[in-house]
């Protein structure tokens, strides 16, 4: 039995026809050839290439859907970037080559532990710390307290925080079966979630929350303390949405955005404006007028996709995440122990979830909570965090690979 | 393990959901609110859109030009009052209010041309054209209106009951749309404000017919006949009759040829708030208007808890609200044996090339009252004109129907003033013409309302519709 890895490679040569091809429009944008978009879009072709191929060909097992997928998600979010301010687009570029060692540091890891053990009490210890640290020492940006000032950069400590909490989760469901036992670290990501609560930053504390309730669901199958769960979420909603006046606002907007169309719910009109003004083809790479809505190169991306692609390709960006998922489930499915199980789909359920609030909110199906749009937003500790995550996915995946080579080749087959 | 990948299954196929049901809330929100999305003012994008293209030409449906483009300006009608009278159905060029002039911008700047036609433009080098399109408003009818209006602030709408087509919708003050970045604070937003569509206010005694129809509709809750001495008390507060005056014996037929008060608050108390909110409703009370043609605001009607809350909200008072465009359709749905049609504003669009990309058809929009039940509710509404509070509606040899309205309200002084109201509909298969005015303010809805119904009926009919 000869079993063949296929290629995603065709994928590959279609998204560097995309990159290339929109990279020329934005060169002769304003009248005058601009060498940088060029320079942007073959360096970016490189990069992708050179990614692709080497880790490939070193990680015979890697998932190369996962990674194409990200690298045509990335490759929208880069093009919106440059048409937006080519100098934010450089730097996410940049982001995204750190992002890629995070990657590779993150797979490595994860494909040489076992389990972390004792580490994990750390790990406990570092999500907490670095919560606290925003908490009390974060600057307020977007009404959020969630950016830290190192030198020049800004850092969301939130964003890291995520891998540390996600591999404790894994480890700690996956360990226990019954309730007892698991009590405290329930009770430690309650506080996790509440610091985030009184940072403001409620998204993130949605995130945390409903990922830690998926986490459970899946390692313990306990339904009806899931449900309970849902309900003190619920619950917990209900009372921030009565005790806080910036969280009535949101609902408020949610409802009905146009009574406030010229104060707070300026930037949701504006995003539905370009959305609607998109209509299903989009108005044309550079012809909308995206710089019009705030946060339109974190936030609201999704609405500025839809302005110049099209509502048709943001049904194909939100498909495309879904084909992530699906993917992120299958490798978690083949997983061969419970921890590394809970770990991917821990990391898939985090990116899903965070696509699904920010996108929902952006076209006002639920209300707005602002947190990024998993590898398209700009953001520096946002690019390296997800980075970090398609890592651990793909870390299993070369762990799973090789247990599956292993078991054809005892039945005398063989893995291409 | 395998508990865990059944759990896993399960949260997946959640998650498959959720995405799905994502994908289905954007295409059916921009397929239903998108253009309305589009078209608010302040949207930066149609402004830039300008840039490039030459918008086409406005056509009133008698043929005038109401809005062109010379070169790179945007010309609007000459004469300054017919100017007026159209502007707030027009619009201006800066996306400042919602006329026409945004909300067909779709036309106007050509989104709707074949790619054939878009090529050729291209090719030959041209900036490109925008198509031409033809409302249903009357721009002599508009005028008239506005004239008889004079200095008082309101609204008239003139709509067709059978098409629904909108003959004539004059919001006074209109604006200059050549001027229209000049008109800033409060009194600027007022003159910008189309009180037609978006104004609303409460509708007083017009409320009876929605209260009428309900009782029509349980005849078993009818209110025989009363003895009105001008006043009656309810729950220990009073409701009078306009003036206090008494009228004697009434039944439901006197009582609304009157405009009696308290048998109307007595009998919407007898039908109670759920029967009355539910017939609301059935008239498009408390409904998203979502009409293709306009931005129309939301009329509110909200149940009352206390008998004497019901009994005010029976008489349009309490905090029943509604537009003048609703308050005309409702007019409209008694005459058209009760059937409303939803209004319309866009007669055709035709695109550069002479080809027509939209031509007028009608649409009924609801069924709030039977048949037979839209006859009697007729018949009451001829007897107010020929004899009851709305005789100053009266045009000679013309069968005119109608229902004065009075509507209390404090100003922002404090002060008590009164709306007049008047809707009316001419019971004519030739002239299926149906109004509503409303004057901010001006007084009783018989003696100021009326009146400028009287001419713009006068006019709309000699003008031919």
């Amino acid at each position: 039995m000869i079993y063949v890895r296929r290629s995603a490679s065709i994928v590959l040569f279609f998204i560097i026809l995309l990159v290339l091809s929109a990279f020329s429009l934005l060169s002769f944008r304003d009248g005058e050839f601009d060498l940088f978009a060029v320079l942007m879009g073959v360096g970016a072709c490189t990069v992708y290439l050179l990614l692709y191929n080497i880790l490939k060909s070193v990680f015979k097992h890697i998932d190369r859907y996962v990674l194409i997928i990200c690298i045509l998600l990335f490759s929208i979010g880069l093009i919106i970037q440059y048409r937006l301010n080519p100098q934010t687009a450089w730097k996410q570029f940049i982001w995204f080559c750190i992002g890629i060692v995070a990657l590779v540091i993150a797979l490595l890891v994860i494909k040489k532990a076992e389990t972390f053990g004792r580490l994990n009490f750390i790990f406990l210890l570092g999500t907490a710390f670095l919560l606290l640290l925003s908490l009390l020492f974060a600057r307020v940006i977007g009404g959020a307290k969630n950016w830290i000032q190192i030198g020049p950069f800004t850092v969301q400590p939130s964003e890291f925080a995520k891998l540390l909490f996600i591999i404790t989760a894994a480890y700690y469901f996956s360990k226990n079966k019954r309730m007892i036992p698991l009590i405290p670290y329930l009770l430690f990501s309650g506080v996790c979630i509440f610091i985030l609560v009184l940072s403001k930053d409620l998204g993130a504390a949605i995130l945390y929350a409903l990922t830690t309730l998926t986490m459970f669901f899946a390692g313990t199958g306990k339904a009806l303390w899931t449900l309970l769960g849902f309900g003190i979420l619920s619950g917990g909603a209900y009372a921030s949405y009565k005790l806080f006046p910036h969280v009535q606002t949101r609902v408020d907007i949610w409802r009905n955005p146009w009574v406030a169309e010229r104060t707070e719910g300026y930037q949701i009109v504006q995003g539905l404006m370009a959305i609607a003004s998109g209509s299903l083809l989009g108005m044309g790479l550079n012809l909308g007028s995206p710089l019009a809505i705030p946060a339109s190169h974190t936030d609201f991306i999704f609405a500025v996709i839809c302005e110049e692609f099209g509502i048709i390709i943001g049904i194909a960006v939100i498909a495309f995440y879904l084909l992530f998922i699906l993917r992120g489930a299958l490798i978690a499915l083949n997983a061969r122990t419970q921890f590394h199980q809970l770990l991917v789909f821990g990391c898939t359920a985090m990116l899903s979830l965070q696509c699904f609030v920010i996108i929902a909110g952006v076209i006002k199906m639920i209300p707005l909570t602002g947190i990024t749009l998993p590898f398209i937003s700009y953001g520096g500790s946002s690019m390296i965090s997800c980075m970090a995550l398609l890592g651990i996915i793909e870390g299993v995946a070369v762990k799973n690979g090789e247990m599956d080579e292993k078991e054809i080749k005892s039945i005398g087959g063989e893995v291409l | 393990m395998n508990q865990a990948r059944k759990n896993i299954r399960f949260i997946i196929f959640v998650f498959v959901i959720l995405f799905a049901a994502m994908i289905f809330y954007l295409i059916y929100a921009i397929s239903v609110y998108g253009e309305r999305w589009f078209v608010a003012p302040y949207n930066p994008r149609i402004a830039s859109m300008k840039e490039n293209i030459i918008a086409g030409t406005i056509y009133d449906r008698e043929g005038a030009k109401l809005a062109w483009s010379e070169g790179e300006k945007r010309r609007y009608t000459a004469d300054g009052s017919t100017r007026e009278s159209v502007s707030h159905i027009v619009g201006d060029n800066f996306g400042l209010t919602r006329g026409a002039e945004s909300f067909f911008a779709k036309y106007l700047y050509g989104f709707d041309e074949d790619a054939v036609e878009r090529l050729t433009g291209v090719l030959q080098g041209e900036k490109r054209k925008g198509s031409d399109i033809t409302l249903t408003i009357s721009a002599r009818l508009s005028d008239a209106i506005l004239n008889t209006m004079g200095s008082r602030k309101g609204a008239v709408v003139v709509l067709n009951y059978k098409t629904g087509e909108v003959l004539a919708s004059v919001s006074n003050p209109g604006f200059d749309p050549d001027k229209v970045k000049s008109y800033k604070g409060k009194t600027g937003s007022s003159v910008l404000f189309n009180r037609a569509f978006m104004g609303r206010y409460p509708p007083g005694s017009l409320f009876k017919v929605v209260t009428s129809a309900a009782v029509l509709e349980n005849p078993e809750l009818e209110l025989q006949t009363r003895n009105c001495t001008g006043k009656t008390e309810i729950e220990a507060k009073e409701v009078t009759c306009a003036g206090e005056t008494a009228h004697g014996e009434v039944d439901l037929n006197r009582a609304f040829t009157k405009s009696c008060n308290t048998f109307f608050a007595q009998q919407a108390v007898l039908l109670n708030g759920e029967r009355l909110k539910t017939e609301a409703e059935k008239f498009g009370f408390n409904l998203d208007f979502l009409f293709d043609d306009m931005i129309v605001y939301m009329s509110k009607f909200t149940q009352g808890d206390t008998d004497i809350d019901i009994a005010w909200s029976g008489i349009g008072q309490y905090e029943d609200l509604i537009t003048p465009l609703h308050a005309a359709m409702i007019a409209g749905t008694v005459a058209n044996k009760g059937i409303m049609m939803e209004p319309r504003l866009l007669k055709s669009a035709v695109s550069p090339g002479a080809s027509t990309l939209y031509t007028l058809y009608s649409k009924q929009y609801r069924n709030p009252v039977s048949e037979a039940n839209a006859n009697i509710l007729k018949d009451m509404m001829l007897d107010v004109v020929k004899e009851g509070t709305g005789t100053g509606a009266k045009v000679s040899k013309l069968a005119v129907g109608g229902k004065t309205g009075t509507a209390e309200y404090t100003d922002e002084k404090g002060k008590k003033k009164e709306h007049a109201w008047f809707i009316g509909f001419i019971d004519d298969e030739k002239h299926p013409i149906c109004l509503a005015v409303l004057l901010e303010g001006a007084g009783g809805g018989g003696k100021y309302a009326a009146p400028v119904a009287a001419k713009a009926f006068k006019k709309a009919v000699d003008l031919g519709y």
